[in-house]
């Protein structure tokens, strides 16, 4: 069995007991938020107080038009019966303590509208300009939209879990999108929007130099032009009253950078074994390595065939003497079914090799290949599974092959 | 080559192609634009590109998965030549934002200058919605298109992005028309909506893979149902398995069966309910283009 590569504590071990903050990235349909999840519960039994976050759109769609989605047991109690939960639900302890884990795990899934709300009146002097805000109709447009505003609230909330100081462990659960990084983007496309020099072109007033005026008049032409007169009005009652938050947001936005650039965070990349999904990987292993300059700790690869521990072979069944034709050929199907699996076993295999090649000093480690619904079990075992030293699942097939 | 068994997508103008990350849809993207192709129409192969902020335009590759399905250089706002009948581009934020300006001031220089003014830019790039927005305002450029008369594009195949961004994508002409009361991003926003819903001109192809669709969320025309696992056993021959085999578990092999049946119980049950086609692609060693291609298209 292999040690790890440091020789120490398999490298998500140490990630799940060292750091404040462990962001799980990756394409969509890598089982994301199935890792986040396990690595929450991997924290839990490390004995730490962890949290994870998740986001799922999908969920709320299902919910807008009326229809949510079972859950399974995944996320068990993220819901408190009364639809989403306004804060993170802890998992029985009672549970955990049955499945011999000594930390606590609570999970939230991220609700904008809850996190801007709470945003807005952390941020604002008083009463009136809270409701202000809360009630202009483009704030609630941008807070019931489902892309950018999911991703800068997924921050918000990161931010204030981990200061809050009521958890030891923070896993992220990245929004799903094709730009897997958006989400880092967010805060800091937030604050370009807030921008003043931007913002205050749009602001009524006075104000600036003559420069500054051409350019509210430039802008004001185009936007009543294009937008309608009425609601170039409402974007400025809604910036005029944003904008008393404007300082203290930006200052946010670059908190939550500073969070994720320190040695306080872990960013990991989520991969399965679909070429798509690898080139992802690499794509955002490189970005967040050499572009964003995070700390990137190691891949994961997911539902992978990789594991073929304790497993043995068709072949060294015995048919009896009366067997069958069709036993035989029943036989030598199956045997063609274990070869794919032995390909697909050393595939994986390689492609954890080529993980670590391609970014000297990252770790890989495999996730096993579950089959049907992902439940409580499912998730101790996928916990277990990347947390034991020798994840690398470089073992072979115990049974020796003729 | 006509007569391809998916003459009911091809009849229309616009094809998205949506389900969750992971299952497939670039592919399946591909794989549909190529056999339209074939037969006869001029095709577009679209994805959704968000571009970089302003400040990075420049030097910035995003990856490009539906050029790499179609074994083409990554994609730009212009279309560009596949093969045959097959042309690709990507739908970006700045070509719809470009063009949105272009038709709504009055001179074109305007809107290059207003492009250029980085208080504009900046705006469209960071407020929610608008980038959005342009994106499906290219695609309505797009399809109104001629080209001696007749529509340039007679279908366009869009491969949207994770069912996030798809969502957001499809609420966006909604939410702007409840937003803005009135003017031109407001017709476009309803110009887009009439599009989108209008069934004989848009339809939705939704690709899951069989253990991930439990019921339909969406309107849409067909269910791919991709990587199927073959099953390889005549029902004798799976009771000899069952047989033979004791600990079924730790079998290499066996542990396939269960897929198997939960993927044939499946494909079942989505048949008889879901009261449309449903095409089943079986798993293949690699993800390739042609393979879904033929299994979609038939012969072909």
């Amino acid at each position: 069995m292999r040690i790890s590569d440091s020789g120490e504590l398999p490298y998500v071990a140490h990630l799940l007991s060292e750091k404040r903050v462990v962001v799980c990235c990756g394409a969509g349909g890598v089982g994301k938020t199935t890792t986040a999840a396990a690595l929450g519960l991997a924290g839990a039994m490390l004995g730490r107080r962890t949290l994870v976050l998740t986001i799922d759109p999908a969920r709320r769609l299902a919910e807008a038009i009326g229809a949510p989605e079972p859950r399974g047991a995944l996320l068990p109690d993220s819901t408190d019966g009364r639809g989403r939960a306004r804060a993170p639900v802890p998992i029985p302890e009672e549970r955990l303590r049955a499945a011999g884990i000594s930390g606590t795990l609570a999970t939230w899934m991220v609700d904008p509208s809850v996190v801007f709300e709470r945003m807005v009146r952390r941020l604002t002097t008083d009463e009136a300009q809270a409701n202000a805000i809360l009630q202009n109709r483009i704030y609630r447009a941008l807070a019931d939209l489902v892309a950018g505003m999911q991703e800068y609230t997924a921050a918000e909330a990161l931010y204030g879990f981990v200061e809050s100081g009521e958890y030891d462990l923070v896993v992220l659960d990245t929004p799903p999108s094709r730009n897997a990084l958006d989400f880092l983007e967010a805060p800091r496309k937030l604050s370009l929007f807030l921008d003043e020099r931007i913002v205050g072109v749009f602001l009524p007033g006075s104000g600036g130099g003559v420069l500054r005026n051409r350019a509210r008049q430039v802008a004001h032409g185009v936007f009543a032009r294009i937008f309608g007169e009425g609601f170039f009005e409402e974007l400025q009652q809604f910036l005029a009253a944003f904008s008393g938050m404007f300082a203290a947001m930006r200052s946010h936005a670059e908190s939550v950078r500073t969070l994720l650039k320190s040695d306080a965070s872990s960013f990991v990349v989520i991969a399965s074994p679909e070429p798509a999904a690898l080139a992802e990987a690499v794509h955002l292993e490189r970005t967040l390595t050499q572009e964003m300059l995070l700390p990137f700790s190691g891949f994961i690869l997911n539902r992978s065939w990789a594991y073929t521990r304790g497993l043995f072979s068709p072949d060294d069944l015995v048919l009896p003497k009366d067997a069958s034709r069709v036993d035989h050929a029943a036989l030598a199907k199956l045997e063609q079914l274990a070869a794919a699996e032995l390909r697909l076993a050393e595939r994986d295999r390689r492609l954890l090799a080529d993980l670590r090649a391609k970014s000297p000093g990252a770790h890989a480690v495999a996730t096993p290949q579950l089959d049907g619904d992902i439940d409580f079990a499912a998730l101790l075992l996928i916990a277990e599974s990347v947390t034991v030293a020798g994840s690398g699942a470089e073992d072979a097939v115990e049974s020796s092959r003729r | 080559m006509t007569g391809s068994k998916l003459d009911d997508l091809f009849a229309r103008r616009l094809l998205l192609v949506t389900g969750k990350g992971g299952v497939g849809k670039t592919t399946v993207s591909a794989a549909l634009a190529r056999v339209a192709a074939a037969t006869g129409k001029r095709v577009l192969a679209a994805e959704i590109s968000y571009t970089s902020p302003p400040s990075e335009e420049e030097g910035v590759t995003l990856t490009s998965p539906l050029a790499g399905a179609l074994g083409v250089p990554p994609l730009v706002d212009e279309p560009r030549h596949v093969e045959g009948h097959l042309y690709a581009a990507r739908l970006s934020p700045l070509a719809g934002h470009l063009a949105f300006l272009r038709d709504t001031l009055p001179v074109a220089f305007l809107a290059d200058a207003a492009m250029r003014s980085a208080a504009v830019r900046r705006f469209f790039h960071a407020a929610p919605t608008l980038a959005e927005l342009g994106i499906v305002y290219r695609l309505l450029h797009l399809l109104k298109e001629t080209h001696a008369g007749a529509p340039r594009w007679q279908l366009v195949v869009c491969d949207l992005p994770a069912t996030g961004h798809a969502l957001a994508l499809a609420q966006v002409p909604q939410t702007l028309a409840s937003v803005l009361r009135a003017g031109p991003i407001h017709a476009a926003a309803q110009e887009g909506l009439r599009l989108l819903r209008d069934r004989t001109q848009t339809t939705c192809v939704l690709v899951s893979l069989h253990d991930g669709l439990r019921k339909l969320t969406i309107d849409c025309a067909r269910v791919v149902l991709n990587r199927v696992p073959p099953n390889p056993f005549t029902p004798e021959e799976r009771a000899a398995v069952m047989r033979i085999v004791t600990d079924r578990v730790r079998t290499l092999g066996a542990r396939r069966l269960p897929r198997i049946d939960r993927a044939e119980a499946a494909y079942a049950r989505l048949a008889r309910e879901l009261r449309l086609p449903v095409s089943a692609v079986q798993e293949a060693d690699d993800d390739a283009v042609t393979h879904v291609a033929r299994e979609l298209g038939g012969a072909a």
